[in-house]
């Protein structure tokens, strides 16, 4: 986050500068980060929250409201941008975002924590009730909430990142949830017979997948691979150690989505091959740490959460990063933690925090004896991740 | 419990998922951050690099107003006005547009709405900056504003022969424009540098390379622009009472070579070049076309005789009207009886006779009575090498040749000699013309012409330098620049002998009350035949009349000197209508100078 935030204060005048010369805005230079810098604390006050002062049953036992809550909130979007209300806030066509006079609100954040906080429920109690991988009791109901999240999200909202992560979410918890895996690949290969048919029966999603095979094969460069070429532009100029703060020039106007979804490729180009790998580095640790958390998560609900959490943060890092290196479409991610936005942040950090206070009751759960040894050397790890990614 | 030991095997998948798509990602940022690094560094430098020519000020051009320099010739910031059709709200620029730009939209407004996909449009041309500030303070989305200079003449069609243009490339045509374009224009600068998207210069990387832009030089041209003005709106009343379409104006100081007019009427707009019907109105018609002087030349012929000391005014000879050489007959153009008979070479001279003129040639060859070789190479030494008649003066702007044929090479050398001295048979250009006849006037002494008082850097303070700082022009083979800027060519006595003879050429003038008493003015006449289909044309259908001469307070030397052309295609113009040319700018001259009468 603190790297993030430096990346995006670097930004800040340039990408204010863009949009003022380009469409005779007025945005202040450190208009961007003073927003997220703003993002930034609130995320920590969250982070906290999440981590220290809300118990993780209280949150479970708000599993299904929570759900209902998320998924009246993209219903409401949906209607409110279909009557045109100044309430819903459009760029570039694709309505995602609640206005609510000076800031802000993306919905399909919240849908994705609910989610993930639904299934393990959802999951355990299936479990307990031994239904699991029963087509009435199991199959149906999770076809339904995925497939009316995902309709929302895709479809209302024109929303491929977040279509994505939801899946990943779903085979990620669906995977430990002991459902047998001949069922589960049958699964797996059904989405991606399905989501190959949408994708070429789409002529929009259809013109970003070219675009990327025209990247992987080094075609002429077009309108459609543009975003592609120069994310991998800055990413290639930036070399073993980078330009240097402030210094990318790729960030002043030729790479679209510069603080958000780009935000990699500025880094590439700002601290180079070193700086990538210690990011990388930094997501992979933070990653296996939360397997590691899962693995030492004896009750089954607890555990399903650690793992939602985790394929969420998992698909929306090497969504985000295969795209700008040219390894994937490009899909329209963030990168969690480090892009500029507000409510991306606010809900992973949230996650995280979960996350940690699930990590501190794993000690609690081995050995009685061992509780304050164990508790430091699982503890350690948290803060220095912590330290790492904050 | 097996179903959490499956599940915990199941997270070893995951793990091994991270694992290997991070992986991935690493070889493939190592493939392009470090392999094929240097390639995409020379990519990102192809499209980043901005190579912007820094343009120089193109150099003011000033006249003398009571003494001062005065802008004649300025830049002017001027300003495009572009839109993103797809952003710019239309009914705002449109409004905007309308309400202070509407003489400047040079695009269909509708039009380019209606074009789909577009992205960039020009709409206005040429807007001035204070016109262009009201429309930024309306602060319409996506309207950029592109600076770019252009020449203003704020005197119109003024002295345009002289000033010349500057044509869409930036470069001067004709004129001061043209002949001093390379101090004018100065030089351009560039600048290598990274550059954003909308290819703003960015401070970022370090091999940014900037020459500065090298200034052009301030002209000021010694032409007075009041005078300048009388002058040509006494030439265009002039033009409207006789059947001549053109006339030419050259006005200088005998004393210095400073030319302060020079005009050549029609005139153009040299800020709306283009629209000219024939392009040979942007000649300068004083400097750049050569023609035949005709009888003005026998001040030349008579002062050359006066200095070699082969006669006076009153040496006479037997005019018959006509004279025969190489077996032509050349006949005086005034036939009058009471001239029939010995005259003496001032009363020659006031009747224009050829014959008084060829009579002068006979004598500079030693013999009275046919010309010889002498004669020739005397008259050849005095016209080219003494009055450069024939080749370059060496004035700062461009100027034509002419042609003075050898006295000793080709067929009728005698007849083309005797032609010579009444100004046929060569080719002068009025520069030419008017400097000799200044020499013949001031006392004997030929002074290089000039039109440029000086040239100054702008910010270089008054910046005064010599005044002769031009004289480095380039000149075509076989021409020579007429050498040091002054040479005493004929004797105090001689040139006080032809004023005398020049006074008494327009004695009638000072009867008829057109000049006034107190000033000694002087001139001679001449009307040209023009060659048609190689030979004059005796039908005398086309004429082209020119008149020289000098205004002087009685008993000093001559203050100013004016020679005046008139011409039209197919009309004979008389040296009438130029004489009374002069007669009216001789008045002007002396009113707006406020030349003090002498005693």
């Amino acid at each position: 986050m603190a790297l993030g935030l430096v990346v995006i204060y670097a930004l800040s005048p340039l990408r204010a500068n863009v949009l003022n010369n380009a469409y005779g805005g007025n945005y202040d230079p450190n208009y961007f980060f003073l927003g997220q810098l703003r993002s930034v604390v609130l995320s920590l006050i969250v982070f906290f929250l999440a981590f220290k002062v809300i118990p993780i049953k209280t949150v479970q036992k708000f599993a299904k409201p929570l759900l209902i809550v998320a998924l009246s909130l993209s219903v409401l979007l949906w209607i409110l941008a279909k009557s045109g209300s100044s309430l819903a806030k459009c760029e570039l066509g694709e309505c995602r975002w609640f206005n609510l006079g000076g800031f802000s609100f993306q919905p399909a954040e919240i849908l994705k924590i609910a989610i993930v906080i639904y299934l393990a429920d959802f999951f355990t109690r299936k479990k307990k009730e031994g239904a699991i991988g029963d087509l009435k009791e199991f199959w149906l109901p999770l076809l339904f909430i995925s497939g009316l999240s995902l309709l929302l999200v895709v479809v209302a909202q024109g929303d491929l990142g977040t279509g994505v992560a939801l899946v990943a979410i779903v085979f990620g918890m669906l995977l430990i949830s002991g459902v047998p895996m001949k069922q589960y690949l049958i699964f797996l290969v059904a989405t991606v017979v399905v989501a190959v048919g949408l994708v070429a029966t789409s002529a929009h999603r259809m013109k970003r997948v070219d675009a990327w095979i025209a990247t992987l094969t080094g075609s002429e460069s077009s309108d459609s691979t543009y975003h592609i070429d120069n994310a991998m532009l800055a990413i290639g100029t930036g070399g073993f150690t980078g330009v240097g703060i402030g210094n990318s020039v790729q960030a002043t106007g030729y790479l679209p989505e510069s603080i958000n979804d780009s935000v990699f490729a500025v880094m590439g180009e700002t601290f180079g091959f070193v700086g990538l790998f210690v990011i990388i580095f930094i997501f992979g640790a933070m990653l296996t740490h939360m397997l590691k958390v899962a693995e030492h998560t004896e009750d089954s609900e607890n555990r399903l959460l650690v793992v939602g959490v985790f394929s969420w943060t998992l698909a929306q890092v090497v969504v985000n990063i295969a795209a700008m290196t040219g390894l994937v479409p490009v899909t329209g991610i963030t990168l969690p933690l480090l892009s500029y936005g507000g409510t991306s942040m606010l809900f992973i950090s949230f996650a995280i925090g979960l996350v940690l206070q699930l990590s501190c009751y794993t000690s609690r759960e081995g050995t009685k004896h061992e509780d304050t040894s164990s508790r430091r050397r699982v503890g350690g790890p948290h803060h220095t991740r912590g330290r790492r990614s904050s | 419990m097996p179903q959490n030991k499956k599940s915990f095997s199941r997270i070893k998948i995951l793990n091994r998922v991270v694992v290997f798509a991070l992986a991935v990602i690493l070889v493939r940022l190592f493939f392009i951050q470090i392999i094929e690094h240097d390639a995409w560094v020379a990519k990102a430098d192809e499209k980043h690099t901005l190579l912007e020519e820094i343009p120089a000020r193109r150099g003011e051009i000033y006249m003398m107003d009571q003494g001062e320099p005065t802008p004649v010739v300025l830049n002017q910031t001027v300003y495009q006005i572009i839109i993103d059709p797809a952003v710019t709200e239309k009914t705002a620029i449109f409004d905007a547009l309308s309400s202070y730009a509407k003489d400047y939209i040079t695009a269909d407004l509708e039009k380019i709405y209606g074009t789909e996909g577009l992205r960039y449009a020009i709409v206005a041309k040429n807007v001035p900056r204070e016109i262009a500030e009201k429309i930024a303070e309306e602060g319409i989305g996506a309207v950029w504003f592109q600076k770019t200079n252009r020449r203003v003449y704020p005197e119109g069609e003024m002295a345009s022969g002289l000033l010349g243009f500057v044509n869409l490339d930036g470069v001067g045509q004709y004129g001061v424009e043209g002949s001093l374009n390379e101090l004018l224009s100065g030089k351009n600068g560039l600048l290598k540098t990274t550059s954003d998207i909308n290819n703003v210069a960015l401070s970022i990387g370090n091999d940014n390379i900037k020459i500065p832009a090298e200034d052009g030089k301030d002209v000021v041209l010694s032409i007075d622009r009041g005078l300048e003005k009388g002058t040509e709106e006494i030439m265009a009343e002039h033009l409207n009472s006789s059947v001549a379409t053109n006339a030419s104006v050259i006005i200088m100081k005998p004393q210095t070579g400073e030319v302060i007019a020079m005009s050549s009427l029609p005139n153009y707009d040299p800020g709306n070049y283009a629209y000219v019907e024939d392009a040979s109105i942007y000649l300068n018609y004083t400097t750049d076309v050569p023609y035949e002087p005709a009888s003005i030349c026998k001040t030349f012929a008579f002062s050359a005789a006066l200095e070699e000391g082969a006669m006076t005014p009153w040496t006479t000879y037997f005019n018959e009207h006509y004279t025969v050489v190489d077996d032509w007959k050349i006949w005086n153009a005034e036939t009058r009886s009471s001239l029939y008979g010995t005259i003496d070479m001032r009363t020659a001279l006031y009747w224009s006779l050829n014959t008084g003129s060829i009579q002068a040639l006979r004598l500079l060859g030693g013999n009275p009575n046919s010309i010889t070789q002498q004669g020739r190479e005397k008259l050849y030494d005095y016209y080219y090498n003494k009055f450069r008649l024939g080749r370059p003066t060496g004035i700062e702007i461009s100027e034509a040749t002419g042609f003075i044929p050898d006295p000793n090479e080709g067929w009728g050398r005698d007849s083309t000699y005797a032609n010579m001295t009444f100004g046929q048979n060569l080719s002068l250009t009025m520069i030419q013309t008017a400097t000799a006849f200044s020499a013949v006037v001031n006392g004997g002494y030929w002074r290089t012409p000039s039109v440029v008082k000086y040239v100054t850097s702008a910010g270089d303070g008054d910046g005064r330098g010599p005044q002769n700082v031009l004289r480095s022009k380039n000149f075509g083979e076989g021409e020579s620049p007429a050498g040091p800027a002054e040479s005493k060519i004929l004797s105090d006595e001689t040139s006080a002998t032809m004023r005398e003879m020049l006074i008494h050429n327009r004695d009638y003038k000072a009867r008829y009350g057109i000049d006034r008493s107190g000033y000694d003015i002087g001139g001679k006449s001449g009307t040209a035949q023009v060659v048609k289909n190689g030979a004059y044309d005796d039908t005398m259908s086309e004429l082209v009349g020119g008149y020289a001469g000098f205004i002087a307070p009685t008993g000093a030397l001559p203050e100013y000197v004016i020679l005046t052309k008139m011409w039209g295609e197919g009309q004979a113009v008389g040296s009438g209508d130029a004489m009374s040319l002069f007669d009216d700018l001789s008045n002007f001259v002396i009113n707006y100078t406020k030349l003090k009468p002498g005693v």
